[in-house]
């Protein structure tokens, strides 16, 4: 009887879910932005916290927004990696992915937010305007029907939040950028069925060259000619 | 090019080959091309400190991604396998209770996953190498090649699940004064780990909660 009760307030709740009004923003502004430019390789700590329970693991990811590709590999502090896959335009890629990082839709979701972290919305933009505690936000209407609001939280840090086409909160994530460095510090809660959260604390971050090794090669012979005497 | 002897045998390692480094500590090469000298060494080690540096290489890296840390054992079977950065873990092993240990939340954190039990088979396993026990488990091949300076072990798995994990683990020792150098874990052509180890001290005191606390 108390699953049910529960279920229905659930369901009540899911339902009756509208996504949170934008007040006027007094004129149209540049849509705020933590998202990557160029392809980018970053490693961060990461903490995942699922039931109470708590894992540390290094997260590496390599994103090229141009393309909307990313590679990504979990490594356990002692270096074995747990997890390896790519996704792009063509779909999800999983080399490698042992337990509990093999189960049911762990990479589609998990591909799914660090595409939300580093790229822009894949959809429209849908409104602009500000939120209850009047900071600039901008709302996309994604592909896939789900809304996603960036809004500008000042000194360096971002919120994305991620809805349900009916309104239900599925991401709530922090961005923070310290001393130049993006994507310092991110915190993502997930509401989605099991209730997790992600910290991640960059160790270390490197713009990729997109050029052909060949390009480069020739590049840094010329540089080098040029610097002889 | 130095004379080369070779040799192969049945080897017993089960789980993953980073953990050869124990093996290797635990018993030096006075006589690499007989391993019933590795058992002979073994006998006489009742401690080992040594602190590590570890090296990641993936596709997907432009450079190594380093990690340090430190390793302690004591005779029988206590182990401690600490990594202090990138990120801290402490795997602690005494008297057949294995724990991990993960820095979470600004504080060291028990880890209750699956991932204990893994550990706790592997450590078991350190153990019977501690004691010069190599060939009870036949998933590895093992060849031994001398030069002049280092002796060279090279692991090559033979059971299938553990050769879709790795393609070989290289361990370099040195011949002057018969302690390891580096262990190497090719796991593909795109990706192998690399282990030096530096300061290693053979049979110094250690304090009992070496193995028990994680300050």
């Amino acid at each position: 009887m108390k699953k049910l009760a529960l279920t229905a307030a659930v369901f009540f709740c899911l339902s009756c879910a509208s996504l949170p009004k934008l007040g006027p923003a007094g004129g149209a502004f540049d849509c705020p932005s933590p998202f990557l430019t160029e392809k980018t390789r970053l490693i961060h700590a990461i903490e995942a916290r699922v039931s109470g329970r708590v894992q540390s693991v290094i997260g590496v990811t390599l994103a090229d927004p141009a393309h909307r590709s990313l590679s990504v590999a979990i490594l356990t502090a002692e270096g074995l990696v747990v997890f390896e896959a790519e996704s792009g335009p063509g779909g999800i890629l999983v080399s490698r992915a042992l337990p509990p990082f093999d189960a049911g839709d762990f990479a589609r979701s998990m591909m799914s937010d660090i595409e939300l972290i580093f790229f822009w919305p894949q959809g429209d933009l849908s409104i602009q305007g500000v939120d209850t505690q009047n900071r600039k936000t901008c709302r996309f209407e994604k592909t896939d029907g789900d809304f996603v609001d960036v809004i500008d939280a000042g000194e360096g840090t971002f919120v994305l939040r991620r809805y349900l086409s009916g309104g239900a909160k599925k991401r709530d994530l922090t961005i923070k950028n310290e001393e130049g460095r993006s994507y310092e510090k991110i915190h993502l809660q997930a509401f989605e069925g099991m209730n997790y959260s992600l910290s991640l604390t960059l160790l270390e971050a490197e713009a990729v060259s997109t050029k052909p090794a060949r390009q480069q090669f020739q590049e840094t012979i010329h540089e080098k000619s040029s610097q002889r005497p | 090019m130095s004379e080369q002897a070779e040799r192969t045998v049945p080897r017993p390692v089960r789980y993953a080959g980073f953990l050869i480094v124990f093996l290797i500590l635990a018993a030096p090469l006075s006589a690499a091309d007989d391993f019933d000298v590795l058992r002979q060494n073994a006998s006489a080690i009742r401690t080992i400190q040594a602190d590590f540096t570890q090296k990641k290489i993936m596709k997907i890296l432009s450079k190594p991604l380093v990690s340090e840390g430190r390793f302690v054992f004591a005779a029988p079977d206590s182990v401690r396998w600490e990594y202090v950065r990138p990120l801290r873990s402490v795997v602690l092993s005494s008297q057949g209770q294995t724990r991990r240990y993960i820095a979470a939340g600004g504080k060291m954190v028990e880890d209750t996953s699956g991932g204990v039990k893994a550990m706790s088979i592997v450590l078991a396993e350190v153990a019977g190498w501690m004691s010069g026990r190599f060939d009870d488990n036949p998933s590895f091949t093992a060849s031994v090649k001398d030069s002049a300076e280092e002796t060279v072990v090279i692991l090559t798995p033979v059971a299938e699940g553990l050769s879709r994990m790795m393609q070989r683990i290289d361990i370099v020792l040195l011949k002057r004064d018969a302690t390891i150098r580096s262990v190497r874990i090719v796991e593909n052509a795109d990706a192998e780990t690399l282990i030096d180890f530096t300061r290693v001290r053979i049979n110094t005191e250690l304090p009992p909660r070496v193995f028990q606390d994680v300050p």
